[in-house]
């Protein structure tokens, strides 16, 4: 019974995520097809990403809600300093930094202030999404050069995401840094005493959160060939929805990324199927809803028999 | 006459057999000494008794009728209470609150006035020296251990079950313990204690069961009886010497602290650690032992001069004194010492992480090689290095977090009671380690609140008492009694 609860909380999600692509690939003829699939593809990618960088907070036992409005910012100052000419290097670089910088305050306000991670990203989020709308005047910035929408056609997002995760699994498996993370998750006061330190690898964490949220935030600019300061609402809790339902626990110390992955796809093929099947937007919100509930309860339930 | 009957008490976990077949016995006025080496099935024995777990087979009789298994609820009602290893008060609510705790006494509102006369009845029934109205975070812990006690004895209990109640205790604060367990003896409740510390089971017990390997050895009156044989029956051998001989001279000095403080926690301490030397921190619980080591280990700050090896050094924080070739191994494993989701080779390896990379990479291979090397060194048992560390024994865990901070050559070693809930046989086994390291020329600053212990190990003792360096004793001076005279505030004659 521990075993199985034990590895139902580790793979559970790649066969969940298996299972459903082999129910809607039966039941639909849609669902296989080479249009489809990419679409999955392009329309998840910027979830995962975000998911990717949430999964070291959460492994932390922290989070960060403040990946949304990055995404925002982010896609509006990338835009902006394509539009002043700044090129296409300049730009994606512009966004990346402004999603490390926010993260870089997050964790130092978690580490120095002592603030927990909920209330400070929640404090940012707010923030950062102020500066969104104040940097653009709440107006959207057109108009950008020709080539930038191109980063997001094709599997431009799908490489980009394939390669963040090969990152982030390097990182977290196979550097130093990414074991302390766990072993700050798992317990944060025994990592301070095994001489682990513990406010550089939280400020490391919640930085890398937030240029996984630029980044994402360049490519949702780019998907939508413009500067729009309210892009990324309410992604925070895609990323979170993502990372849960893939096996991390929030409680720290518990996870892999590969799960995020399955975590992301499950749920963006939950709402594609669910389109397919023409189910109204509502149960679409109710039911990932409810995949979230059952992902945590495992959880839960897993905690239980340890 | 019989309180408890127990007979043919079977318990299986998928690959061992808890308990096989074991009978127990519990006579009303009596205090019955459980005890065991870990893993002798005691802690599952107590938690069938209080209805925390269900045995497979077996008959449970209290005062002849079936005893309520597998449902604490209906156990508490028969009678039967517990008072479990861990303190579960609530920090922010008061001694009557905690006491209460479920059971509060209420029309649609409570009855304050009521429930504080009754608990403070209930606590100076004790003779427990606590106000029923202060919070209980205001409380030292044998203040707290009485308030739990009062809550097991809320209502008709007649069986109580402490599980190593003086695990944090220490020296008159047992002594107290002891006095309020003779007087509920006297009011004819039957008392299992369960316990580590021998000495204790002389001094208080009855009759004494042991268990090994989850099956019955014996039962025996306590009168009559010695600590060799006692010893014999828990680990089923003699063990030649339960404390191995301290050999070999001192070299230079390591470590040296002079006028060291930390404010609110302690002043003025100063002592010298030497080379192959094992320094004693005596004293009792609350005496500022452990904010001593973490001060000296870059976890506390504090003032004053501290050397090592003629250099004056200040560490920040514990990442700077390890690189420095300290180690401090942690009284509280479980709080502050063990990542339990890790794998038993990834906790030894924690610290030292960067010494197996290259160019940024992990090298997995080298890390599990010194892993299993140092595993190997330490006599660690496991599954292998991939066994969580939160499953491992007691035993097994301390030789894991030795190994964490020995994987590095080291200068000065800080052990904070590096046997507190060890069984006999893996507690020499720790001893021997010791002696191996010193032997080796390291330094090591052992606090300990086992007196045998302290005196048997240590090659000179510094006493502490309430935040202030009492005195220090050199081995040919040290005695149980010089040591608890200066531990309890007195001055030494030496």
């Amino acid at each position: 019974m521990k075993k199985l609860q034990r590895w139902l909380s580790t793979y559970g999600i790649f066969v969940a995520l298996v299972l459903e692509c082999v129910i809607l690939g039966v039941s639909t003829d849609a669902f296989f097809s080479t249009g489809n699939l990419s679409n999955v593809l392009r329309q998840n990618a910027f979830t995962a990403i975000l998911a990717a960088g949430m999964s070291f907070a959460i492994l932390t036992g922290g989070i960060d809600l403040s990946v949304g409005s990055v995404v925002g910012l982010s896609g509006v100052l990338c835009a902006d300093v394509l539009n002043r000419g700044g090129g296409l290097a300049a730009g994606i670089g512009a966004g990346l930094l402004v999603g490390a910088v926010v993260g870089g305050v997050n964790g130092l306000v978690v580490t120095r202030v002592g603030i927990p991670p909920f209330v400070t990203s929640l404090a940012m989020m707010l923030i950062v999404r102020g500066a969104a709308y104040k940097y653009t005047d709440a107006r959207t910035i057109s108009g950008l050069p020709p080539g930038f929408a191109a980063l997001s056609q094709g599997l431009g997002p799908t490489v980009v995401m394939v390669a963040v995760f090969a990152l982030t699994w390097l990182l977290l498996m196979r550097t130093p840094f990414g074991r302390h993370v766990y072993a700050t998750g798992g317990n944060r006061e025994a990592a301070w005493l095994a001489g682990i330190r513990v406010d550089g690898v939280l400020l490391r964490v919640y930085a890398l959160c937030g240029t996984c949220a630029g980044l994402a935030g360049v490519l949702v600019a780019s998907r939508l060939n413009a500067g729009y300061p309210k892009a990324g609402e309410f992604y925070e809790l895609d990323a979170v929805t993502a990372v849960v339902v893939g096996g991390t626990s929030l409680f720290g110390g518990r996870g892999s990324i590969w799960g995020t992955l399955a975590g992301a796809f499950f749920i963006g093929i939950l709402n594609n199927g669910l389109n397919l099947f023409h189910v109204e937007p509502y149960d679409q919100l109710i039911a990932k809803g409810l995949v979230l509930l059952a992902a945590a309860s495992l959880d839960r339930w897993r905690l239980q028999a340890a | 006459m019989t309180l408890l009957a127990v007979k043919g008490l079977s318990k299986a976990f998928p690959g061992v057999r808890a308990l096989d077949g074991v009978d127990f016995e519990l006579r009303r006025g009596e205090i019955h000494a459980l005890i065991g080496e870990n893993g002798a099935g005691k802690s599952t024995l107590i938690k069938i008794l209080a209805g925390a777990q269900s045995p497979d087979s077996g008959s449970l009789l209290l005062e002849g009728a079936p005893l309520p298994v597998g449902d604490p609820l209906a156990a508490r009602r028969a009678g039967v209470s517990i008072v479990y290893q861990e303190l579960t008060l609530v920090p922010e609510l008061s001694a009557t609150e905690n006491i209460f705790l479920g059971r509060e006494n209420a029309g649609p509102f409570l009855r304050r006035a009521e429930m504080t006369r009754v608990a403070q009845a209930q606590l100076d029934a004790l003779g427990a020296q606590v106000r029923a109205d202060a919070p209980v975070r205001t409380l030292s812990v044998a203040q707290q251990q009485m308030v739990e006690i009062a809550r097991a004895l809320q209502g008709d209990s007649k069986l109580l079950i402490l599980d190593e109640p003086s695990g944090t205790l220490s020296g008159p604060e047992v002594e107290a313990l002891f006095k309020v367990l003779r007087g509920l003896r006297e009011r004819g409740l039957g008392i299992v204690y369960v316990s580590h510390r021998l000495e204790e089971i002389f001094a208080l017990a009855d009759r004494v069961t042991v268990l090994r390997d989850g099956k019955l050895v014996t039962v025996s009156p306590v009168a009559g009886l010695d600590r060799p044989q006692l010893i014999r029956w828990m680990v089923g051998r003699d063990l030649a010497e339960e404390f191995p001989p301290r050999t070999g001279t001192p070299g230079t000095t390591v470590l040296e602290v002079r006028g060291l403080a930390s404010r609110g926690w302690f002043t003025d301490v100063s002592f010298t650690v030497r080379q192959g030397e094992i320094v004693g921190l005596a004293g009792l619980v609350g005496a500022g032992r452990t904010s001593v080591a973490l001060s000296i280990f870059g976890a506390l700050p504090s003032t004053g001069a501290i050397t090592l090896d003629g250099k004056a050094v200040r560490f920040h924080s514990p990442a700077a004194a390890i690189d420095a070739g300290l180690g401090y191994v942690t009284e509280d494993r479980k709080g502050r010492g063990l990542f339990p989701v890790l794998g038993a080779g990834e906790n030894i390896a924690i610290t030292y992480l960067h010494g197996f990379t290259r160019m940024g990479l992990l090298q997995v291979a080298r890390q599990r090689a010194a892993a299993a090397q140092a595993a190997k060194d330490f006599d660690l048992r496991s599954a292998g290095l991939d066994q969580s560390a939160g499953t491992l024994s007691g035993g097994n865990q301390q030789k894991l977090l030795l190994a964490r901070y020995l994987l590095r050559p080291r200068r000065l070693l800080i052990l904070d009671e590096p046997t507190r809930g060890i069984d006999v046989g893996a507690k020499s086994e720790i001893y021997a380690l010791m002696n191996r390291l010193t032997a080796a020329g390291l330094a090591i600053l052992m606090i300990s609140s086992e007196l045998p212990e302290v005196l048997a190990m240590s090659d000179r003792i510094v006493v502490m008492h309430e935040g202030r360096m009492r005195g220090e004793l050199s081995r040919a001076q040290a005695t149980a009694d010089s040591v608890m005279e200066l531990a309890t505030g007195g001055r030494s004659a030496a």
